[in-house]
């Protein structure tokens, strides 16, 4: 049991580069010892075949959500309707169309941000321990003290979370984009939730920043679908409708 | 959602290389040879289902080869993903006893580039047992390997990760965890005679 204890601490450090000369020589020359060893880097290459696996997986899925949302028909289905229905229709068109038109003009994914971008309040008993430099420069909103310390950091789902939110803060989208994904992607990974709603709905926001509401649309409407989802009352407020003129503006 | 970066074969090589946003590159890899990819394999019998399939594992398959300095370079990406899935799925055919005609039109076209390919991924049986074997394990278990041997998280990030009290406790699990798969392999002679030619 102990040598056992001893092997997979041998193989912990040895994955790091640490491992020991000793361990090394009683692998060497203790076939038992060298059996168990060899079981060992068995476990471990199932184990990374597995998560290699689940990564390849995991952006499989969001590949498929990026091909349905590009299949989406961009126009409506053309009915076939009377007549009068018609000169109904001509007259509402009429009347609306003035207010369509000026919507459809000044609409985008850009003014969609405007309209629903709001920060983020950090809840600070969510942390590990006490608040550390990064934690306290994003309660003070100094946002290039949040991605300065972010750099110096060991990186996890909060602080890539904070540092997307500073860089979204400081409208450098693509970075902010990089970070929410970051996270989504460890808890794909690891099937955890930490951070995961939060950096989900910003990186929608993200996307609408960038005017690509067809990145934002799919992960918007999962949310909604999700009553249990932390911004589910927050998205199912949000103007579906507008949403999907802009995408459809921006399809054109 | 994203969009993929450009890569050209070297880039994206290099990326999986490096692990240097490795997501990025499967999603390029998907975006760009997918569909020609699945198309090959509905025409030759496979569902979409199959297609999909056989696509996921000939990405692990490539991800495994060019990680492990396997990849020669001397195909294009392109080229040698549709060879790696030409392969998986004649071998699926073959598994599941398929007919001769099918399998006969299908090995009319292979060539000796995919003769080379077959003997690069002739452990993909093996490593799909090994895989199996890891999603025997319970949930949390499964979690807590792939935190630290596959995303190298630390023991104090794992515990930030999921619902353990403290670094003593993760490791603990970790230990019974890896006890737990060693005993899996063990009680399968026949992988572990075969699979540990891959270890040596």
């Amino acid at each position: 049991m102990e040598q056992h204890q001893a092997l997979i601490d041998h193989l912990d450090k040895s994955l790091q580069g640490e491992g020991t000369p000793e361990m090394e020589q009683l692998i060497s020359d203790d076939p038992e010892a060298a059996r168990e060893w060899s079981y060992l880097l068995l476990a471990v290459d199932a184990i990374q075949e597995a998560g290699l696996q689940q990564q390849v997986a995991a952006v499989k899925e969001e590949w498929k959500l990026q091909q349905s949302a590009a299949a989406r028909p961009s126009g409506g289905i053309v009915r076939q309707i009377s007549r009068n229905m018609a000169k109904v229709a001509a007259i509402l068109v009429v009347v609306g169309g003035g207010a369509v038109f000026y919507k459809y003009v000044t609409i985008s994914s850009g003014s969609l941000y405007d309209r629903y971008y709001s920060s983020f309040e950090l809840n600070t008993s969510r942390g590990a321990g006490d608040a550390d430099a990064m934690e306290k420069a994003y309660h003070a909103k100094d946002w290039n003290a949040v991605l300065s310390s972010f750099s110096k950091t060991k990186r996890d789902n909060k602080t890539d979370f904070l540092a997307g939110m500073a860089d979204l803060e400081l409208k450098k989208y693509d970075d902010a984009i990089e970070h929410f994904e970051q996270v989504i992607a460890i808890n794909t990974q690891a099937g955890s939730d930490y951070f995961l709603e939060e950096a989900q709905y910003y990186l929608a926001i993200s996307w609408l920043a960038k005017d690509k509401v067809n990145e934002a649309l799919p992960i918007l409407e999962k949310i909604r679908a999700n009553k249990d989802h932390l911004f589910h009352d927050k998205v199912a407020q949000m103007s579906f409708l507008d949403l999907r003129l802009v995408q459809y503006k921006e399809s054109r | 959602m994203r969009v993929a970066e450009k890569y050209t074969d070297v880039e994206l090589i290099g990326a999986v290389q490096e692990e240097k946003n490795l997501n990025g590159a499967i999603l390029f890899i998907y975006q760009q040879y997918a569909a020609s990819t699945s198309s090959f394999i509905i025409h030759y019998g496979g569902s979409e289902q199959d297609a999909e399939d056989v696509f996921q594992e000939t990405v692990i398959s490539f991800i495994d080869i060019v990680k492990k300095g396997k990849f020669r370079m001397e195909a294009s990406v392109k080229t040698f993903l549709v060879s790696v899935a030409r392969n998986i799925w004649f071998n699926e055919l073959k598994k599941r006893e398929r007919s001769g005609h099918r399998e006969k039109l299908f090995e009319h076209g292979r060539d000796q580039e995919e003769e080379d390919i077959s003997f690069q991924i002739s452990d993909l049986e093996k490593k799909r047992q090994l895989r199996d074997l890891v999603h025997q394990l319970g949930e949390p278990c499964k979690k807590i390997l792939m935190l630290f041997y596959y995303d190298d998280l630390s023991m104090k990030e794992i515990v930030e990760h999921l619902p353990y009290e403290n670094e003593q406790v993760v490791r603990n699990k970790k230990y019974k965890c890896l006890q737990s798969l060693t005993g899996l392999i063990k009680n399968n002679p026949e992988i572990a005679r075969q699979i540990s030619e891959l270890v040596k």
